[in-house]
């Protein structure tokens, strides 16, 4: 049932100005409960271990119904509207650390959209219906050793063989990448062209010739497996190809929407649940006689940062609405994921200096966000390349 | 078996204590920034409801009795997959237990023929946990209180009740219909609802009816019950330190000092 005909019964929103109904908010109480009780009692030790149980977890969110919310029934999807996904994303700030977010968030909305919007039939019967089911784990895979923000400049090769492309190269700091049961990747297709070359291809990794050589050690997101991924003479169809030849670039560029506004608005939760933990525990603890809170200092900063933050969460909130009117919010998210990035490494570092000595302790959430959330200004496109976009929609850019 | 559930929209109960507040004048708590949500026990009922259904089959159908958006909890109850839902409206403020008992009767009167009535064994707000009993003597069929699952019994028109004691659990049959008060058990922890069954839960009819609808008197509302005081206790806490020679002498003075103060309270 679709989400249209919900709003048609007249069921108000619950944020006014956004998608968000009742049943938004009962899904956002469903996700919750299912927080407390299957990721945040084992955060301590998934992060510990470096690794979490991606296949066992993934199957209970895609039980659940968590896995595929905006993506067609006919897939298993939800037929949901995308405010489900962004009830989602603000609610995974609720986990105790990044990684399991950020993993769930590859499956959901990096990894998977290019899939659903251009894919075959065929290819989504046989590689997004069981991602939504929570049977197969997947990874998007762009980034090599030589080739980050300069998506253009990859170097990994799919060449035609008849009905198959043999895929040679190597991918870098691939999320869920140890685990993934298929890999959506991005490889030039035509050699020696600029972006016009590239085409997005999944890759199911027992296909011979794929091997994870590294799984990578990190500052942050412990839980969750980065790799390093080699391509051997990998063989697949052709008909694995998501959409046509030589649109990858293009499909990729398009998928990173998704991938900002949903990091960016987890951003923007995780980011006020740690500045409400701070004001807590400023409230809580005595200096010179009187509790933290009531410095100045303390108390108007921690107030700039809320409004900060609710600055982000609004922009996030008016790309979902550019969203629903069917127009690009390239723009906005750019501006929104550019924001969240610089934002949390203020808000990681303020709150961890009010928290003094406890700050810096590992029993402490505080250690933990400060590590992981420094990733926003460096995945899905540095702060840098976001200034780039914006600069370019703006007319501020030199020609090139 | 056609099965009811009583359920009540109560303020969240978890809200942090320093949030908490009550209007001592009114002798209610104030709504505050606090959700809310549905009462603990009552999804104990329901989820019991729904094992038994799974297992036996049969239809659950969830009451309500409070305002407008008590409506969210029983939407919640269809994406659970309740069968019906009815909202009694009644507007005012903490009605007392026998009222919303009579007003339930009525209601589950309305609704039909039933089995077993399921409602929670207390309210996380008052905790009077008065409902469950007086709903029974409402209906004239019996109760058992503080039951944790619900069973088959192999005589028809009968089913057996596990129910927790001060001293363990009796196992108990009884004819039905009857009403059942749930406690919380392993076995009864309420399941997240799935995310489609929620989608569709706001799309799904749900009735609602006025107290007149039913023959009741909105005046009586708080008539049987009155609240005469409601204040937060304030808690004092000070350290004392026990002194004495020996350790056998501290234990002495330290065991006074208790006695003492239990006397005291
Ligand atoms: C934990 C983690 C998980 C990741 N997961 C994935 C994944 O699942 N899939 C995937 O494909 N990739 C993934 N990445 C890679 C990520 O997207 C890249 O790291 C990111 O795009 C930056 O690329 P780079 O590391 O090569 O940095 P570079 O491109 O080398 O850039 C280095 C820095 O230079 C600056 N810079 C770059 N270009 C410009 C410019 N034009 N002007 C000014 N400054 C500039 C920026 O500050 C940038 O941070 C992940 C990375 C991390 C750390």
């Amino acid at each position: 049932m679709a989400i249209d005909e919900l709003r048609e019964t007249g069921t108000e929103g619950t944020i006014p100005g956004t998608g968000f109904t009742k049943a938004h908010q009962l899904f956002r109480e469903s996700v919750r409960r299912f927080i407390d009780q299957e990721i945040n009692p084992y955060m301590d030790q998934w992060e510990e271990a470096e690794m979490f149980p991606a296949h066992d977890l993934f199957k209970k969110a895609g039980d659940q119904g968590l896995l595929g919310l905006s993506y067609p029934e006919e897939y298993g999807g939800a037929g949901a509207d995308y405010w489900y996904n962004m009830a989602l994303a603000e609610e995974l700030a609720r986990v105790k650390g990044g990684a399991i977010p950020m993993a769930l968030g590859v499956q959901t909305d990096m990894a998977t959209p290019a899939l659903n919007q251009y894919g075959s039939h065929k290819l989504k019967k046989k590689f997004l219906e069981p991602a939504i089911r929570g049977d197969a784990v997947c990874s998007i895979a762009v980034t090599e050793a030589g080739a980050g923000s300069d998506v253009a400049s990859i170097r990994t090769k799919a060449e035609r063989d008849g009905d198959e492309y043999v895929i040679n190269g190597s991918k870098m700091f691939i999320t869920n990448g140890v685990q993934a049961d298929w890999i959506c990747l991005l490889a030039r297709t035509t050699p020696g062209t600029t972006f016009k070359g590239m085409s997005l291809i999944i890759v199911p990794t027992d296909t011979p010739g794929f091997c994870v050589s590294k799984k990578l050690k990190k500052l942050g997101n412990w839980a969750s497996d980065t790799a390093e991924l080699v391509f051997d003479n990998v063989r697949v169809p052709v008909a694995n190809r998501i959409g046509e030849e030589g649109q990858g670039f293009i499909y990729q560029m398009q998928q990173f929407q998704n991938e900002r506004l949903i990091s960016s608005l987890g951003a923007a939760a995780g980011a006020e649940k740690i500045l409400r933990m701070t004001i807590e525990y400023c409230r809580g603890r005595q200096t010179f006689g009187k509790p933290l809170i009531e410095n100045q200092w303390i108390y108007f900063k921690l107030t700039e940062l809320i409004s900060e933050v609710e600055f982000l969460r609004q922009m996030c909130y008016h790309c979902g609405r550019i969203m629903d009117r069917g127009d690009d919010y390239t723009r906005e998210a750019s501006m929104a994921k550019l924001k969240a990035g610089r934002l949390v490494r203020q808000v990681a570092d303020i709150c961890l200096q009010f928290h003094g000595g406890m700050g810096y302790m590992e029993e402490y959430p505080m250690a933990r966000y400060f590590r992981d959330s420094r990733l926003m200004s460096i995945g899905a496109g540095a702060d840098e390349i976001m200034l780039g976009i914006i600069a370019k929609f703006e007319g501020i850019a030199p020609a090139r | 078996m056609n099965i009811v559930v009583c359920i009540k929209q109560i303020l969240d109960p978890e809200i942090p204590a320093r949030d908490f507040r009550v209007d001592s004048v009114k002798c209610e708590a104030e709504r505050g920034s606090a959700n809310l949500v549905t009462n603990i026990f009552c999804e104990n009922a329901l989820e019991t409801a729904l094992q038994f259904r799974e297992a036996q089959g049969g239809k659950i159908t969830a009451i309500s009795c409070g305002p407008e958006g008590a409506e969210d909890v029983l939407r919640k109850a269809l994406a659970l997959k309740a069968d019906d839902a009815v909202l009694v409206l009644n507007e005012a403020p903490n009605a007392d237990p026998l009222f919303v008992a009579k007003t339930l009767a009525a209601g589950i009167r309305k609704i039909g023929p039933f089995d077993a009535v399921l409602v929670g064994r207390e309210a996380g707000d008052w905790g009077a946990g008065q409902t469950g009993g007086l709903l029974a003597e409402e209906l004239q069929v019996p109760c058992i209180s503080f039951a944790e699952n619900l069973q088959p019994s192999a005589a028809s028109g009968a089913v057996k009740v596990k129910r927790q004691t001060d001293s363990g659990w009796e196992l108990l049959e009884s004819a039905t219909p009857l009403v059942i008060t749930i406690t919380n058990h392993e076995k009864n922890v309420p399941r997240i609802p799935k995310t489609r069954d929620v989608m569709q839960s706001y799309r799904k009819p749900l009735v609602k009816w006025t107290l007149a609808e039913l023959g009741i008197d909105p005046s009586t509302a708080n008539s049987y019950y009155r609240v005469a005081e409601l204040f937060i206790p304030r808690k004092e806490t000070q350290c004392e330190f026990i002194s004495g020679d020996t350790l056998e002498a501290k234990i002495d003075a330290f065991a006074h000092r208790v006695t003492d103060c239990m006397r005291s309270m």
